[in-house]
């Protein structure tokens, strides 16, 4: 089997990701990649030119919703999830407990 | 504080999106751009580092202007908009695709073209392709009319084996005007051997007359004498030794062998038939009949082929000739391909210029366009490679200064083409001898792929370190 390297495994769960994100609170893009860094403490960190594309492509698949409000002075587009991004959400998230549960069984257990 | 908006509508450019989605993108992106710099001054940073720095986070801005149009609008920028360096608006593509038409105007380019047209292996086959049955007997008819003695030389050479009657009616009346063609007796006279009743014993003795230092003659002459290879000569053939004792004690077989033996030269006329086989139909069909017939006087003054001249210096002649016809080969196949590739990007962006409305199809068409602006390029490329590789040989045969150079030179890039177009074990030769080839197709691959990069890097405006 393959091992997935580093790059293809935040390429894959980017969308996992976004809308794990906005499922708290509405965010802009900006927002959103300050907040992938922190909270994983600098171990991800999203490419802005990778980020947007991608907003979009949530967005275009109905899974986001984008809608300019005032902050600051200033208007700033923020993204709230969809009730069907909310089921993909779901979805995703229940993949992604299984998978890594599985392979944390793996790795953290010691054989004797 | 810099104009977010304008830097983002200059970097962007063009962006045809719909329903006013590309003035919030560009107020979206200039938003990340702003925070940036604003966190980059908090923390103390300068100006003008906080500039670049904001800037900086998107380095390749054509590739966010792909990006973002597909993600908005699901399929592809259209190749009309595209900024890349092949993209059809922009003249590297252009430039490409004249110079690699430009090279059809090399007459050398073109005969590598010809040679590589010609399909097969087999002589008859290869010359049948050239020349069927019909323009075979046109041929005969205007040879008898016009009294042409090389065209019936021609028509007596490649006669089809079941009908070498008429091969021996065209070599018949071909000698009889002209002398110098008597050594197609020797063709004439070998492969009828199998037609009951037929002596081919005129023949030899014709040649033996006309070319009586040769040895060849006396080698028909005994193959003539004694057909080993039928009874009763066929119950020694379990072992050749004794074989060769049998033979040896018939007078027929072993007093013309003992002339093959003592005969001054031996000259089995290969290079009188691959004149005839290979270089005059090649010429002939491209209309070339006056270089055609200066090939066939330079044979006829070329000096006699000596085969106690070779050695090591000609042996590296032939293998560098035959490693030629593989980088020719390898060359021609991608020549092949990109030109079909080139053709079929050609035809869609012409589409694709006169049909900009946005349905399925144009998404379709533009879809395929959109990854082919590669192959103008790269067919320059392969096709170079193909003109370098041939160039060596691409000169008139009736410049070739000896049989020696023809022999070792000029036949064996015919022949080695031939041989990598049959049907080899891969052992032999896309594994054995391919080292150089791919070597040399390797360099070409780097060096265009270093003129692609460069390319690349000038004619992009967006990129800050472009010229």
């Amino acid at each position: 089997m393959a091992i997935m390297p580093d790059r293809e495994l935040k390429k894959g769960n980017a969308e996992l990701l976004i809308l794990a994100l906005l499922e708290e609170k509405t965010r802009h893009g900006y927002e959103i990649g300050k907040l992938i860094a922190a909270r994983s403490e600098g171990v991800l960190r999203f490419h802005v030119a990778s980020l947007y594309p991608l907003l979009y492509r949530l967005e275009r698949r109905g899974w986001v919703k984008g809608e300019w409000e005032p902050a600051g002075g200033r208007r700033r587009r923020y993204y709230r999830l969809t009730p069907t991004g909310r089921r993909i959400l779901a979805e995703q998230r229940s993949r992604w407990r299984a998978f890594s549960g599985a392979v944390n069984r793996i790795v953290e257990v010691r054989h004797a | 504080m810099p104009d977010w908006k304008k830097i983002v509508r200059e970097k962007l450019g063009t962006l045809p999106l719909t329903h006013g989605r590309r003035e919030e993108v560009i107020e979206e992106l200039a938003e990340q751009l702003e925070s940036a710099y604003e966190e980059a001054l908090a923390q103390g940073i300068n100006e003008q580092e906080a500039l670049q720095r904001s800037i900086a986070q998107f380095k390749d801005w054509e590739k966010l202007r792909r990006e973002v149009f597909q993600s908005v609008e699901g399929t592809h920028l259209p190749v009309w908009e595209q900024n890349g360096a092949f993209a059809p608006r922009r003249w590297p593509v252009w430039i490409a695709l004249a110079l690699a038409l430009s090279l059809l105007l090399v007459p050398a380019f073109r005969q590598a073209l010809a040679i590589l047209l010609v399909p097969g292996n087999d002589t008859t086959a290869w010359c049948s392709r050239i020349f069927p049955e019909k323009v075979l007997r046109r041929i005969e008819q205007s040879g008898d009319k016009e009294k042409y003695a090389r065209a019936l030389a021609f028509v007596a050479l490649h006669s089809p084996k079941e009908d070498d009657e008429r091969a021996m009616h065209a070599a018949e009346k071909a000698i009889a005007l002209d002398p110098n063609l008597t050594w197609i007796s020797a063709k004439v006279s070998h492969p009828t051997y199998l037609y009951p009743d037929y002596d081919p014993h005129p023949w030899i003795e014709r040649l033996k007359a006309w070319d009586p230092q040769n040895g060849f003659p006396y080698l028909l002459e005994a193959d003539a004498n004694v057909h080993y290879w039928e009874p009763p000569w066929t119950k020694y053939a379990a072992s050749a030794a004794i074989l060769r004792q049998s033979l040896a004690a018939e007078r027929r077989w072993r007093i013309p062998m003992e002339k093959v033996f003592a005969a001054p030269r031996m000259d089995f006329y290969q290079l009188h038939r691959d004149a005839y086989t290979r270089l005059l139909p090649l010429l002939r069909r491209g209309a070339r009949a006056d270089e055609a017939a200066a090939v066939e006087s330079a044979l006829a003054v070329l000096p006699r082929f000596d085969y106690s001249v070779g050695g090591p210096a000609h042996s590296s002649l032939k293998a560098a000739a035959k490693r030629s016809a593989q980088v020719i080969l390898i060359s021609a196949v991608f020549v092949a391909v990109l030109g079909l590739l080139t053709a079929l990007w050609l035809v869609l962006v012409i589409v694709l210029r006169w049909k900009r409305n946005a349905n399925s199809l144009s998404h379709l068409l533009n879809r395929l366009a959109s990854p082919l602006c590669f192959a103008p390029p790269a067919l320059l490329l392969v096709s170079v490679a193909l003109f370098l590789g041939y160039y060596p040989y691409a000169r008139s045969i009736a410049q070739i200064p000896s049989y020696q150079e023809l022999e070792y030179g000029y036949v064996p890039v015919l022949m080695g083409l031939d041989d990598l177009t049959s049907f080899v074990p891969l052992t032999d030769f896309w594994v054995a001898h391919m080292f150089w080839p791919s070597l040399w197709c390797a360099a070409v691959a780097l060096a265009g792929a270093c003129l692609l990069w460069w390319v690349r890097r000038l004619t992009r405006p967006d990129r800050p370190d472009a010229a």
